[in-house]
């Protein structure tokens, strides 16, 4: 199964590295107005993502039958504040988290370094979080952090 | 049109991009109810070497054997895309980096570690990043995904304006 994951990885990988997603030119041209590329790309994947989302969730179950749990993500102050320290990173380094792994397979050296920063950034995170909770009213860590959506339709779909 | 540094390629049209990444996005819902994540595979990774008590969270633990091959399979797409392209080799190659800011491979590594750290944070105070918030949040009507993308790519916007319109401006932008 786990071999599944790397070739879901390897054709998305594939399709960033193609498509200018992680291209630092075409970052920087989103970001000018002077390259609407990505623009589409995050357009026509959400348009396209959701009605089949929204299909998957009506059917409630994976295609081998197992009930639908989608894990949701919580709405707190970091969302703006960490959005923004992203944001700032994404545009210095143009590279988004996967295109920094994609970038470090197609032999892009620097990218190394951006991956080295993006670990230590994340587990400094994880090593203050019990600090940084109470200002950006993160949830607490003991009920894991996240609750689950577990769809609610598969009787009245069944 | 533009083109990649990668090789000079010309990119693959936008529409098939967005509809092959729809795909992923689908695949891994329907086949395991997996929702696509790739920033939280970093804290995946941390928490193979650190102990606190975030990276023992359970969806921490429970992930991991499914993102870390997800995150295999990006460096090995991008291995094959440059393979394929023209061939592999190891490159500094910055484009437009390289002629308005033309720093050297210790200062890419600098600016590089720097603007990691920035994501590497970020994503995981907001809770996700391009992939878990911008494509599947969005998609799946999620509100702190909807605030978390307009944070992000406004925060890029400025940035860049500043980099390549105030700081290192280029001859015909």
């Amino acid at each position: 199964m786990r071999i599944a994951y790397v070739v879901l990885g390897a054709v998305f990988g594939f399709i960033l590295s193609r498509s200018g997603a992680a291209d630092y030119d075409f970052i920087q041209g989103m970001f000018l107005f002077s390259n609407l590329q990505l623009y589409g790309i995050m357009g026509v994947a959400v348009i396209v993502g959701a009605p089949g989302i929204w299909l998957i969730k009506r059917r409630g179950r994976t295609l081998d039958g197992q009930p639908l749990s989608i894990e949701v993500k919580s709405r707190h102050r970091g969302n703006v504040a960490g959005g923004v320290l992203f944001g700032v990173g994404w545009s210095l380094a143009g590279m988004c988290p996967g295109p920094i792994l994609v970038n470090i397979g197609e032999g892009k050296v620097y990218a190394i370094a951006a991956l080295a920063g993006a670990l230590v950034g994340a587990g400094a995170f994880g090593t203050l979080y019990e600090r940084l909770q109470g200002f950006f009213g993160l949830p607490p860590l003991k009920v894991d952090g996240r609750s689950f959506f577990v769809s609610r339709r598969i009787s009245t779909i069944d | 049109m533009d083109r990649l540094i990668l090789h000079n390629l010309p990119p693959m049209h936008w529409a098939v991009a967005g509809i092959g990444i729809a795909g992923i996005v689908l695949a891994l819902l329907l086949l395991a109810s997996r929702r696509l994540a790739v920033s939280s595979g970093f804290e995946d990774i941390c928490s193979l070497v650190l102990q606190a008590p975030y990276f023992r969270r359970p969806t921490v633990v429970s992930g991991r054997s499914w993102r870390l091959p997800l995150l295999a399979g990006l460096v090995i797409g991008g291995f094959l895309s440059a393979m394929l392209g023209g061939g592999w080799e190891p490159t500094w190659a910055l484009g437009m980096f390289d002629r308005a800011i033309g720093l050297g491979p210790a200062g890419k590594l600098a600016w590089m570690f720097g603007a990691g750290l920035l994501i590497g944070f970020g994503t995981r105070l907001a809770g996700g990043c391009t992939a878990g918030h911008g494509i599947f949040g969005l998609a799946n009507l999620e509100r702190p995904s909807a605030i978390s993308t307009l944070s992000f790519v406004i925060a890029g916007i400025v940035t860049t304006q500043i980099v390549y319109r105030l700081l290192f401006p280029l001859a015909g932008l």
